[in-house]
């Protein structure tokens, strides 16, 4: 995924550690498209991947002291982020008793049309799945990684992922032979 | 012939390779058909990281910037607490139990003592009640973050102020110390307010 003004968001990050508003909205700035996309791909609503955004940077300026520049500023960022999105999905599995096991979104009513996009068929997976492929397929986190951050098993992980393709291959499937 | 499945599909995607990776690679090699649904694999992939790159509707730096800013005045606030206000309790104490008359202490001097004990005992309490909700972990709207950010700059200044009673007037002292007791208890019950009232409207 692309980094917006990543050269920014780095030159600024010794005034952004000591607390300075401007150079925290450059960070901000250069961050809240990529983690506001990882947030919405792998929460169910906008409301949630707002309050992800939110949550992800207050994290960030709380603990900019403690990034010591091991790996990418954007991989540092990303990882906050991710667990702040999988934060919700576990808390809105609690409040909605949605089951983060398999389950299928049920139909609604734009999925009536024969019509099934992959936007479509993403979202129709379960919180879980989606967070699975998203997280490996297009944020390059391996299952290990994964698993790590869900505290699931390696294999869950695998699991996941393999059951999403299989419903994705069967949604998208029906729409490449139209 | 027994296809791959998906998630053996999946695995030729994987770096590294697992036990009984080689042989499906070859079968994908041989096999038109897991060929075709590996390509298939390979295009839902690329697809999928193709994706628009979503944004948000609305700017919400403000909010971020203002629960950031209430966090970093809370942080100063406990700090400042740790250091000084124990000392500080004990020294507001000790001007209501150390009467400047030789004949020992007069009933509205036992009463003040009394008082700023229950004070600072209670204040005690209202701080571990926020310790205990952790406003950290939680998502706050902008107005609550600027409203606690409010709050926690007030409380920040009269614990400074706190800090400061021992080097006043003897003679004004002990109501000193008691009046910025009041204010910091009026101070942390709204806070508590603030947090606990806006977590039970949200169902934490």
């Amino acid at each position: 995924m692309e980094v917006f003004r990543l050269a920014d968001a780095d030159a600024v990050l010794p005034r952004a550690r000591a607390g300075d508003p401007a150079a925290q909205e450059a960070l901000y700035r250069a961050f809240e498209a990529p983690v506001y996309n990882l947030a919405r791909r792998i929460c169910r609503t906008t409301e949630d991947a707002e309050d992800v955004l939110q949550e992800t940077f207050f994290e960030v300026f709380r603990s900019i002291g403690r990034y010591r520049g091991d790996g990418s500023l954007w991989g540092w960022v990303r990882t906050i982020a991710s667990s702040k999105a999988l934060m919700r999905l576990r808390r809105n599995k609690y409040r909605d008793t949605d089951e983060l096991q398999d389950d299928i979104v049920p139909l609604r009513r734009e999925d009536n049309a024969l019509r099934m996009d992959l936007e479509t068929a993403l979202e129709r997976l379960s919180g879980t799945a989606r967070a699975v492929v998203w997280m490996h397929d297009v944020e390059g986190y391996t299952h290990e990684e994964i698993a790590g951050m869900m505290d699931r098993t390696v294999s869950f992980s695998k699991s996941q992922l393999a059951r999403a393709h299989s419903k994705l291959r069967h949604w998208l499937g029906s729409e490449v032979t139209q | 012939m027994t296809h791959l499945t998906m998630e053996q599909l999946l695995a030729l995607r994987e770096p590294g390779l697992e036990p009984g990776v080689q042989g499906w690679r070859d079968h994908a090699s041989a096999c038109d058909i897991c060929h075709a649904e590996l390509h298939q694999l390979d295009q839902r992939v690329a697809r999928l990281r193709a994706l628009p790159t979503l944004s948000p509707s609305r700017n919400r730096f403000a909010e971020v910037q203002a629960r950031a800013q209430a966090d970093q005045w809370r942080r100063r606030a406990i700090t400042f607490s740790l250091g000084g206000l124990a000392l500080a309790a004990t020294v507001a104490l000790a001007v209501v139990l150390l009467p400047p008359s030789p004949v020992g202490p007069t009933v509205a001097q036992l009463a003040e003592q009394q008082e700023l004990e229950d004070i600072i005992s209670q204040s005690q309490q209202l701080e571990g009640a926020i310790e205990a909700y952790n406003p950290d972990r939680r998502v706050t709207d902008g107005r609550t973050a600027t409203v606690a950010a409010t709050l926690e700059d007030r409380l920040a200044r009269v614990d400074q102020q706190i800090q400061l009673v021992d080097i006043m007037d003897q003679r004004v002292r002990p109501q000193e110390a008691l009046r910025l007791w009041r204010e910091r208890i009026g101070l942390l019950n709204a806070l508590v307010d603030v947090h606990v009232t806006r977590a039970k409207a949200v169902g934490f």
